[in-house]
C-alpha cells in the first residue's frame, strides 16, 4: 500500500501531538499531514511522566521559552479544552539550612525576569498547606506554575488539530522501519503497513529518536533516556493541594546533570521529591534521575529514597495506598536544551526532541516554533538557540 | 537481625484448596511451610468458613465438599503456619514481602507456591453499578462467609457452571431466587455431559445441584440474561430477556422482574499478578478464563524455584486444585530431596484438568455479551469512564490495552484493570474479537501503603 502526505510526524507523544497541531492549524487545510507511532498515542514517555507546567527562570533565554509556552498551556486550554489543566502555582521546599540559602537565588532569578514570587517562613507554609511537616523551615512559592494531565492533553491536541483540519491523519500502532531518501532528501517514510510518500517529516520520538535517526542513516542523534520513579497513591488521599518540588532539585534537575549520558552502569541515580496532586485526590509522587539505557523496570533503591522525602515532608502520606508505580524515560539531550529544527545533515528531515524533564512543559512552544519554521515564517520567540545544527 | 523476617523451605499464597493440599503434604514430609493468605480463615473461595458463632448456621453443600472439610481438618491439624489476612505486594524468587495488620514483612523461602485463585469476571450491563447488584463471588462471600442474606428477591444471571452453587447458596439463605438465567444455549448442558460422565465425583455433584433446583422449584432458563438494572438509589427491578448464540440480547423479548439483589456470575479470571511480578512465563488459554501462568507436567513455572496450582493455571475448580496442590508438593519434594513424583498424582491432575476442560468448554465466552452496555454504561469503575469514552480512546489513541487506558483513564484507578481488563479490549473494539493484551504488573500488586512500602525489610 502506497499512501502520500506532505508532512509525516513520528512521535504520538506530547510533542509530537503539538507539532501536528500546530502544523494543523498554520498550514493551509488542504495539507495532509500523517502522525505514526509505534505504539498507542501517549503510550511513552508522555503516558509516564508528571505534568507539572514548569517555569525554569535560569537564563533569560530559558525564562522566555517556558514562560511562554506555559502560558500557551491556559491559551490551549481555552481554546482546544478537552484536557485538565490546574494552574496551582509550585512551592519549592526547603528541608535543611543549605536548601534555604537557594531560595533567595530562585527568587533573584523569576524577579529579574519581571515576574514574582514569594518566600515564606515556617508558619505560612503550615497556613497554605497544612499537610506540611511542622518543622519544615519555609519555602517559596510561584504562582505561574501548573499542572496538565498530559495523555489526556495529547488527545486534546489531536482532536484540535483534527477540527482544525480535515487532513489530519493519526495513525497509532504504525511502526517506521526505513526511510526512502533521495537526491538527498526524504522521498518517504516506511512503515510495516506501507510507504508514504512524503518530502518532509519531523522526528518527535523523545527517547526513541537516536533510534530513527540511525534508520535514516544519520549519526546518532545526542539524545539520552534519563529515567525516573514514579508512584501514585489512591484516590481522596493527597495531604496537599499544591504541587511541591525540593529546591535541591534545582541542583541535579534539567541542566545541572553531572554525568556522562553514554556511561550509562556508572550513573547511582539522584532523587529530589516531586509531589503531585491530581484532581481526582490522588497524589503523584516522583522524581528520580538515572541514565541506565532504554531499561524501563523499576530501581527499588531510588524510589525507596523518593518515598522516604515524600514521607517527610507530608507525613500523612504514609498511611496513603500506593496503587502502582513505574518508570518512564525523560529524553535528555546532551547540550540540555532540546533540537527544534531542521536537521542539518538530510533535506527535509526535521527535529523536535530532546526535553527531558521538561516536555510538557515546552509541548507548545515547541511544536509552535517547529511549525512557523516549516511554514517560513516569524517565529514566536528566538528559535535560533535551539536549532539542531549547534550539536549535530 | 529484623523481627519482621520469617524464614520457611516453601512460602505458600493462597489458603484454599490448591494452597491446603501442598501445604498439608510438605508439611507432612517436615518441611517448614508457612501459607500466606488474604482471607480472614482458611478455605479460599470455594471451602469458605463461617466465622466462629456466626449467624446463618451450616449451609447445604454438594457431596464433592466432604474434600474440602477433611482438607481443612487435615490443614488444621498440620505442622503449617498460616497467616491470615496477609497481603502479598511484592514478589522476587525466594522473596515474598506481605504486609498484615499495618506491619510490612518478608518471608524468605527456598520455594514459592502460587495458589491465589481467580477473580469474577465482570461483564457491564447498564445498572450494574447499582448497589444491590453483585458478583455471584460476593454472593458466595455473603452468605458462605459472613452468614449474611443479601437480599429477599434474587436474580441471578450470567454464564458457566458456577452459577448453580450462586443459586443453592443463596437458597440455602433463604432468599427467593426470582430467575435463574444462563446466557448459553440448553445445547451447553449436553456438551458438558462427556465430561461429568468421565467423572464420578463430577456427575454426584451435577445430580445433587438439579435436585437441589427441583426442589425448591427453581428452573434455569437457557439462552437467556440480564439486559439492565434499575432503581432509584439500589437495585428494584431487572429487565431480563433471550440471547442469542453468541449472548447478544433480543431485545424484542424483554420483560421485568421485581428484585432486590442481583447476582451476576460471568465465569472467572485467573489471578495471575504475582506469578507476572515473579516473570513466570503466561499464555493466554481462554476456555480457561484468558491469561494463566504456564506450568510444566508437575506444576512448576518458567521460573525456577516457583510453582503454581490451581485457578492461576487456568479456571479448573477445587478438585483441579487439590490434585495440582498435591502435585507440586511432590515436585518441591523430589526437587529438594531428591526422588521421584509419583505418576499416580499427575494422572489424577490430567484427569482432573480433562473433566473441568469439559465442563468449561461447554460454556465458552459468549462475546455478544459485550453488547449488553450501552454508550452512558460505566465500564471502568475505578476512574467512572463510560463505554462511549472507552470507544473514543480506542479510535483516536489505538485500540491496545495501552492506548485504551491512556485516552480515558480505564483500568488505572486503585483496582488496576483487575476488574474492566479482561473485557475492556473487547468492549472497545465492539466485536469481541480483538486480541487482549496481556494485564501489566507493577509494584505494589495489591495497593499498600507508603509506610508499609517504607517500613519492607530489604530482601
Amino acid at each position: 500500500m502506497t499512501d502520500t502526505a506532505d508532512i509525516v510526524v513520528i512521535g504520538g507523544g506530547i510533542i509530537g501531538c503539538s507539532v501536528v497541531y500546530h502544523l494543523a492549524t498554520l498550514l493551509p487545510r488542504d495539507t495532509r499531514i500523517v502522525l505514526l507511532d509505534r505504539g498507542p498515542i501517549a503510550g511513552g514517555t508522555s503516558g509516564s511522566c508528571m505534568g507539572h507546567l514548569m517555569v525554569t527562570p535560569d537564563t533569560p533565554q530559558d525564562y522566555a521559552f517556558s514562560a511562554t509556552s506555559v502560558r500557551l498551556w491556559q491559551q490551549l486550554h481555552e481554546q482546544v479544552g478537552g484536557f485538565e489543566h490546574n494552574p496551582t502555582g509550585a512551592l519549592y521546599l526547603a528541608d535543611a539550612a543549605e536548601d534555604l540559602e537557594l531560595m533567595p537565588i530562585l527568587k533573584r532569578q523569576f524577579e529579574a525576569n519581571g515576574d514574582r514570587c514569594d518566600v515564606l517562613d515556617g508558619k505560612q507554609l503550615q497556613d497554605l498547606e497544612p499537610g506540611l511537616a511542622a518543622d519544615l523551615p519555609g519555602a517559596l512559592y510561584y504562582p505561574g506554575d501548573g499542572v496538565v494531565l498530559p495523555m489526556f492533553a495529547c488527545g486534546a491536541l489531536l482532536r484540535g488539530a483534527r477540527a482544525a483540519s480535515p487532513n489530519v491523519v493519526i495513525r497509532p500502532g504504525t511502526g517506521v522501519t526505513g526511510f526512502d531518501i533521495q537526491g538527498g532528501r526524504v522521498a518517504g517514510v516506511r512503515t510495516a503497513a506501507g510507504v508514504i510518500q512524503t518530502r518532509r517529516c519531523v522526528n518527535a520520538a523523545g527517547v526513541w529518536s537516536p533510534e530513527l535517526g540511525t534508520m535514516a542513516g544519520l549519526p546518532r542523534l545526542p539524545i539520552y533516556p534519563r529515567a525516573g520513579n514514579l508512584a501514585i497513591t489512591a484516590h481522596h488521599t493527597t495531604p496537599v493541594r499544591t504541587q511541591l518540588l525540593e529546591i535541591s532539585y534545582l541542583r541535579f534537575a534539567h541542566g545541572a546533570a553531572t554525568v556522562d549520558p553514554t556511561k550509562t552502569d556508572e550513573d547511582p541515580g539522584g532523587h529530589a521529591v516531586n509531589l503531585q496532586p491530581q484532581s481526582n485526590g490522588s497524589c503523584l509522587i516522583g522524581s528520580t534521575r538515572q541514565f541506565r539505557g532504554m531499561d524501563r523496570t523499576l530501581n527499588p533503591e531510588l524510589l525507596h529514597r523518593s518515598l522516604l522525602r515524600a514521607q517527610r515532608y507530608a507525613p500523612g502520606l504514609a498511611a496513603a495506598p500506593i496503587v502502582r508505580t513505574w518508570v518512564g524515560l525523560r529524553p535528555y539531550s546532551l547540550d540540555k536544551h532540546p533540537l527544534i529544527g531542521p536537521w542539518p545533515h538530510l533535506d527535509g528531515m526535521w527535529i523536535a526532541a530532546g526535553h527531558e524533564g521538561l516536555g510538557i512543559s515546552l509541548a507548545p512552544i515547541t511544536g509552535l516554533l517547529l511549525a512557523q519554521q516549516m511554514a517560513g515564517v516569524a517565529t514566536a520567540v528566538d528559535h535560533t538557540p535551539y536549532l539542531p545544527g549547534r550539536i549535530l | 537481625m529484623n523481627e519482621r523476617i520469617l524464614d520457611a523451605d516453601v512460602g505458600i499464597v493462597g489458603a484454599g484448596p490448591g494452597g491446603m493440599a501442598a501445604a498439608v503434604e510438605l508439611a507432612r514430609a517436615g518441611l517448614r511451610v508457612l501459607v500466606l493468605d488474604e482471607g480472614a480463615r482458611p478455605g479460599g473461595q470455594i471451602f469458605r468458613q463461617l466465622p466462629a458463632g456466626a449467624a446463618g448456621g451450616k449451609i447445604a453443600e454438594p457431596p464433592s465438599h466432604h474434600h474440602g472439610h477433611a482438607l481443612l481438618q487435615q490443614f488444621g491439624a498440620g505442622a503449617i503456619t498460616v497467616r491470615s489476612q496477609a497481603v502479598v505486594w511484592n514478589a522476587q524468587p525466594g522473596r515474598l514481602w506481605f504486609e498484615q495488620e499495618g506491619a510490612s514483612w518478608l518471608l524468605r523461602c527456598q520455594r514459592i507456591v502460587l495458589a491465589p485463585g481467580a477473580y469474577d469476571r465482570c461483564i457491564p450491563f447498564p445498572g450494574w453499578t447499582l448497589p444491590g447488584v453483585i458478583t455471584a463471588g460476593a454472593a458466595q462471600v455473603m452468605v458462605r462467609g459472613f452468614g449474611i442474606r443479601p437480599g429477599q428477591r434474587a436474580l441471578v444471571a450470567g454464564t458457566g457452571p458456577l452459577l448453580l452453587p450462586t443459586v443453592t447458596a443463596l437458597l440455602a439463605a433463604g432468599v427467593r431466587v426470582v430467575a435463574a438465567l444462563e446466557a448459553a444455549p440448553r445445547l451447553a448442558a449436553l456438551k458438558a455431559l462427556p465430561g461429568v460422565f468421565g467423572n464420578g465425583a463430577r456427575l454426584r455433584e451435577a445430580f445433587w445441584y438439579a435436585r437441589q433446583l427441583l426442589q425448591r422449584g427453581v428452573r434455569l432458563q437457557w439462552s437467556s440474561a440480564m439486559f439492565a438494572c434499575e432503581g432509584d438509589g439500589v437495585v428494584r427491578r431487572a429487565v431480563i430477556g433471550k440471547v442469542d448464540r453468541h449472548g447478544r440480547p433480543r431485545r424484542e423479548t424483554a420483560r421485568t422482574v421485581d428484585v432486590d439483589v442481583v447476582c451476576a456470575g460471568f465465569g472467572l479470571v485467573p489471578s495471575i499478578e504475582l506469578g507476572q511480578l515473579l516473570g513466570c512465563a503466561i499464555a493466554r488459554t481462554d476456555v480457561r478464563g484468558g491469561w494463566c501462568v504456564t506450568v510444566d507436567e508437575v506444576q512448576r513455572t518458567s521460573v525456577p524455584s516457583v510453582l503454581a496450582v490451581g485457578e492461576i493455571c487456568g479456571i479448573g475448580g477445587g478438585e483441579v486444585a487439590m490434585a495440582e496442590g498435591r502435585l507440586a508438593a511432590s515436585a518441591v519434594l523430589a526437587d529438594l530431596r531428591g526422588g521421584e513424583v509419583p505418576a499416580a498424582l499427575r494422572a489424577r491432575v490430567r484427569s482432573e484438568r480433562k473433566a473441568a476442560d469439559a465442563m468449561l468448554r461447554a460454556f465458552p465466552p459468549l462475546p455478544g455479551l459485550y453488547e449488553l452496555a450501552d454508550a452512558p454504561t460505566i465500564v471502568c469503575r475505578c476512574e467512572d469512564v463510560p463505554l462511549a469514552k472507552v470507544r473514543e480512546a480506542a479510535e483516536l489513541h489505538g485500540r491496545d490495552a495501552r492506548g485504551i487506558k491512556m485516552g480515558c483513564r480505564a483500568g488505572m484507578g486503585p483496582c488496576q484493570a483487575r476488574i474492566c481488563g479482561p473485557s475492556l479490549q473487547a468492549m472497545a473494539c465492539g466485536d469481541g474479537r480483538v486480541p487482549m493484551d496481556a494485564p501489566v504488573v507493577q509494584v505494589p500488586v495489591k495497593a499498600v501503603s507508603v509506610g508499609t512500602m517504607l517500613a519492607a525489610p530489604p530482601g
